[in-house]
């Protein structure tokens, strides 16, 4: 079965910017924001959170002087 | 007419049905939260708008496609019914835990939320809520059920996108009918040839940038169910707050200027959005709304800057920064946020009123069309500018001149430019005379000489502009019902941008004989 004939999964994959970073995070978000209810606040979930963030606007740069 | 009733409710059934499935996942946060006691008013909440919305559904399913008058009727009325509807929580939770549920422990009843027992504070409280407006008919948010404080937040970020795009996203039907409905809800933009995929992609950037703004508002030190409701409030440009004393609350300079980007990050066009994550970052600069979204906050803010260091209640540079700043972003990204209070520096109510005028210049204008904020937008403003400056310079031209106006790159001639200012005259001239008529009202009904005609006209601007701030005159008690009702017309056609209101109006007047 291929990654993106999932229910979820398929539906991020056809909308949006067509960009599988983007997809990620999209799908990652939820799972970090769980984290950090989980955990509260602690450096792996900091360094998750800035990790992500860090992703998205570095790519975002990244993307725009490619 | 009886074809226009089948396509009107079976439209609306849809929505309703959506509605209901909001409430049905909301459901999740009372059980995570222990709230039981909130289940039973939460699941009669759901079932009722998606009954009414299945039995429309079922009843008229075969109806036409909607045409244009259609499609103002079912945003109009989409819209009235999902404030009315979206109440039952509210109302039904209240009235749980002011009478008690048998067989769950409910906790004492508090002033704030027994204050939803009135239907016309719960209303008020839910439109304000999907017209993404902010203001609230509580006194203090901190003591509501986690449930409420939530079912407030989930309005405002549905609401910003729009009930109608969110419908057509989950409940997708394809072909014109849904371009018509779109196009209905104060949108015209679109991402891709489809309009259901243009949707779901508006949704895609929404729930992305949701996230980023969650994390950000976390790392910068709120706590984690301050972030989600905040950002998504935030990102929403609706402006609820879970605690008493809006982000001035948590009193910090970092978390201030955290939410500014976020604000303005839902003050811009989603195809602006889409365009920028695909790499084109020129169109920061190169499309119009989205320059002059930076350029005229950059303006205001430093406008606001000077009158509240210079000549107003702030002594340091950077205190009226930190706060003019904030305030006239949160006012022109239409978000509501506020953090002049009295507790921690001086309420946005007791600023001088030529600041008070500023912010509400703010409020007027907005954010970018195709974007989560209110006002008059600004392309209507450059618009309206532009058109200005060509009809005056038109003295100057040889008659037999062949002019053009440009506008956002496009080159429009005579007619097309004629047109396009006359449209956004219209949003405009109606805009302000609801503002006045608002005002009058208003005036009218608080009581004398309480507050002063730039508090009353700050308020009504808040209310049509979909904005939420306020200089104190919106809560259960101090705003009477007669000036209730009035800022729910006011929510309601902000959020339309008026036009499809009148036009349902219009065709109920007539029906009933009232209007010939």
């Amino acid at each position: 079965m291929k990654l993106d004939s999932l229910p979820v999964l398929s539906s991020v994959f056809e909308a949006g910017a067509d960009d599988r970073i983007f997809d990620s995070l999209l799908l990652l978000g939820p799972l970090i924001i769980g984290l950090i209810i989980v955990l509260n606040r602690s450096l792996v979930t900091e360094t998750l959170a800035i990790a992500y963030l860090g992703v998205f606007v570095v790519y975002i740069l990244y993307r725009g002087v490619q | 007419m009886n074809g226009a009733i089948a396509t009107v409710g079976r439209d609306i059934g849809r929505i309703l049905e959506a509605l209901g499935g909001l409430m049905l996942v909301s459901l999740a946060v009372p059980l995570l939260w222990g709230e039981y006691y909130a289940l039973p008013a939460l699941l009669v909440s759901a079932i009722i708008p998606l009954g009414i919305g299945w039995l429309l559904y079922r009843r008229f399913k075969d109806a036409e496609a909607p045409s244009r008058f259609h499609g103002m009727i079912v945003a109009a009325l989409g819209w009235f019914s999902v404030g009315l509807f979206g109440s039952l929580p509210f109302l039904l939770i209240a009235w749980s835990v002011q009478l008690g549920v048998s067989g769950f422990t409910t906790p004492a009843q508090t002033a704030t939320l027994a204050a939803f027992t009135e239907p016309l504070n719960a209303v008020f409280e839910s439109m304000s809520g999907f017209t993404g407006t902010g203001l609230t008919m509580t006194d203090n948010e901190e003591v509501l059920p986690r449930t409420l404080q939530w079912w407030r937040t989930f309005t405002e970020w549905v609401g910003g996108v729009g009930v109608i795009v969110l419908t057509t996203a989950i409940l997708s039907r394809p072909g014109s009918g849904s371009l018509t409905l779109y196009e209905s809800e104060a949108r015209s933009e679109k991402i891709h040839p489809s309009i259901v995929s243009t949707v779901r992609t508006i949704w895609w950037i929404f729930i992305l940038f949701t996230f980023v703004s969650i994390l950000a508002l976390w790392l910068a030190g709120m706590p984690i169910w301050g972030a989600i409701n905040h950002g998504m409030t935030g990102l929403a440009t609706g402006g609820f707050s879970i605690t008493d004393n809006s982000i001035a609350t948590y009193d910090s300079a970092l978390i201030d200027f955290v939410l500014i980007p976020v604000m303005l990050l839902g003050s811009i066009a989603f195809p602006v959005h889409y365009l920028i994550l695909r790499g084109d970052l020129r169109n920061f600069y190169s499309d119009l709304q989205t320059r002059w979204v930076f350029g005229y906050m950059s303006i205001g803010s430093a406008l606001l800057w000077g009158f509240l260091y210079y000549a107003g209640p702030y002594g340091t540079p950077f205190a009226a920064l930190r706060y003019g700043l904030f305030q006239f972003v949160s006012a022109a990204t239409c978000t509501g946020f506020q953090t002049a209070v009295d507790s921690t520096n001086v309420a946005l109510g007791r600023w001088p009123s030529y600041a008070q005028l500023t912010v509400t210049f703010g409020m007027f204008v907005g954010g970018a069309a195709g974007s989560t904020a209110g006002g008059i937008k600004l392309i209507r403003g450059l618009t309206l500018a532009k058109g200005i400056r060509y009809q005056i310079a038109d003295v100057f031209y040889p008659e037999t001149a062949v002019r053009r106006l440009q506008i956002n790159g496009r080159r429009l001639n005579e007619d097309e430019a004629s047109r396009e200012f006359m449209e956004a005259a219209i949003i405009v001239v109606l805009w302000i005379t609801f503002l006045v008529v608002g005002t009058f009202i208003l005036l009218l009904t608080l009581p004398s000489g309480e507050y002063s005609l730039a508090n009353v006209v700050f308020e009504v601007a808040s209310a049509q502009g979909n904005v939420g701030l306020s200089s104190g005159i919106t809560g259960p008690e101090s705003l009477p019902t007669i000036g209730k009702i009035v800022f729910l017309f006011h929510m309601w056609i902000g959020r339309l941008e008026i036009i499809p209101v009148l036009v349902m109006l219009r065709t109920i007047f007539k029906r009933g004989g009232l209007y010939q």
